[in-house]
């Protein structure tokens, strides 16, 4: 069936206006997206002669990323760059206004508490003088101690793969057991291409047909990657000889509710999807996940 | 006999300059001779006339006149495989972080050459925050905010790289900045102008 890729071709593209906001807070530790789309899809069906069917079975498959919510933490050799060049920038500076008003502040206090001080031969600086600017450093130094920043790093929330909260520097990936064939695989969450409907709406299918109710941003119209599986010899018939899954990237909105962690879906890092995807599958995944 | 004097003088003089003549076009036979000034170009019948010439290459620019309204780029439509005009604009506080966000943009676009129309600066917002005084009704200012903005516009981006560029800008977006990815319209190109109210009362009197 050649028919897929002729009708993405013929599918006038979504437009899409999305404003991806990264906050340091989030409430599942998933980045904040909002999308509109401007138009829907149309989908245009040309009338074409009878092709005979292709012995492929097509499927689209999800690869649902969750993006890394907190940027990676430095190695020793950037520590030490960004250490000597603020170094350097501190030294070239010039003073602030701010500073400038310490020092000011500073000197007229010394020259108050000397014996032969005059206040006539004070300029008039009546308000400076109610509210030093050392008082205003005390008092923003002492909300600074009321504020607590979260966490950067959660042991227990790592060991966990089920959950969404693990690693936050690294950007995760949805892997999905499901049944394939006969038995049970490891694999991004895919489902049968059926007639009438473009593979990204298969994959939108396959995305709503897992049991925690995600909510995701498809990047495009276009696959990312493409998997072929023959069959062995022996399953091979006329109509079928394997399939072809085609990849779809997506990226994790706002989940609403955190569903109730079920054992059949896992949020790996890249590092950790070579422990649960096959290896002829994982060669083809490893292709087009990044992991920055 | 000074005449004669002078006339043997003279031609000696003449030969001895022939002979230098002779011996300097020996030995650099094809160079000019010393005493030619450096700009004058090669003759016309020589080989290597209009050598260096590169003006006659360079398509002719054409003239600014003060008074030309800026025109605005023609905006692409969208096709089958590829996406119009977009717009994919960086905002933030910090504007460090938003301008190297920015630059980073347009340089990943050039490398996977995605062709960049335009890259420009909208004005900054600056946002006052005011905070209530804890015994009293006067507000006072806490703190001035600043959000900085810049536009990368993409003239057109092939539906198979979108989800590639989409994915590399959104695991390398900083804390603190925000990216949007709109479609570029005339309002947009609009909305960069001042507004002159003179003018606009002015055609408002003449229609009324």
């Amino acid at each position: 069936m050649a028919a897929p890729c002729r009708r993405m071709a013929s599918v006038t593209l979504l437009y899409f206006r999305s404003c991806f906001r990264r906050t340091a807070v989030g409430s599942a530790g998933v980045r904040q997206l909002s999308t509109t789309s401007v138009c829907g899809v149309t989908l245009q069906t040309k009338s074409r002669t009878e092709k005979p069917p292709s012995p492929w079975t097509l499927m689209a498959a999800v690869c649902l990323q969750r993006l890394p919510v907190i940027s990676a933490d430095c190695s020793p050799v950037e520590q030490r760059f960004r250490q000597m060049l603020q170094q350097m920038e501190l030294e070239k500076s010039l003073v602030s206004e701010h500073e400038l008003r310490l020092l000011e502040d500073a000197e007229r206090l010394s020259r108050k508490q000397a014996d032969d001080y005059d206040s006539d031969d004070e300029g008039s600086h009546g308000d400076q003088d109610i509210v030093l600017a050392q008082d205003l450093e005390d008092s923003w130094e002492q909300k600074l101690q009321t504020f607590q920043p979260g966490l950067r790093v959660n042991a227990d929330a790592d060991e966990d793969l089920t959950s969404l909260e693990r690693c936050l520097a690294d950007p995760l990936v949805l892997v999905a057991e499901q049944q394939v064939g006969g038995d049970k695989l490891w694999l991004l969450p895919q489902t049968q291409w059926q007639e009438g409907e473009t593979l990204r709406q298969t994959a939108e299918r396959a995305l709503n047909s897992l049991p925690a109710g995600l909510k995701a941003t498809f990047l495009g119209n276009a696959p990312c990657g493409v998997y072929k599986y023959k069959l062995p010899k022996a399953a091979r018939t006329e109509s079928t000889v394997g399939t072809k899954v085609f990849f779809f990237k997506a990226i994790l909105s706002d989940s609403g509710a955190p569903a109730a962690p079920s054992a059949s879906l896992l949020w790996a890092k890249k590092s950790e999807l070579q422990r649960y995807l096959k290896p002829a599958y994982m060669m083809k995944v490893d292709r087009f996940v990044l992991a920055l | 006999m000074s005449a004669v004097l002078r006339k043997v003088c003279v031609t000696r003089q003449a030969s001895a300059l022939s002979q230098a003549l002779a011996a300097c076009w020996a030995a650099r036979p094809l160079q000019h001779p010393v005493w030619a000034p450096v700009n004058t170009r090669h003759y016309r019948s020589m080989p290597t006339h209009g050598i260096g010439r590169w003006r006659h290459l360079v398509p002719k620019e054409k003239t600014k006149k003060k008074k030309d309204k800026i025109q605005m780029k023609e905006i692409l439509g969208e096709t089958d495989t590829a996406y119009g005009s977009l717009n994919v604009t960086v905002s933030g506080y910090d504007m460090t972080l938003v301008e190297h966000y920015s630059q980073y943009i347009h340089n990943l676009c050039h490398r996977l050459a995605i062709k960049v129309a335009e890259s420009y600066i909208l004005p900054t917002k600056t946002t006052e925050v005011m905070l209530m005084q804890e015994k009293g009704t006067k507000m006072f200012v806490d703190a001035v905010l600043k959000t900085h903005q810049r536009v990368v516009q993409l003239s057109s981006l092939d539906a198979t790289a979108c989800p590639v560029l989409l994915d590399v800008l959104l695991q390398n977006q900083p804390e603190g900045v925000e990216l949007c990815v709109s479609q570029h319209t005339e309002a947009h190109f609009q909305a960069r102008f001042k507004g002159r109210p003179e003018l606009e009362g002015l055609i408002a009197q003449l229609t009324y």
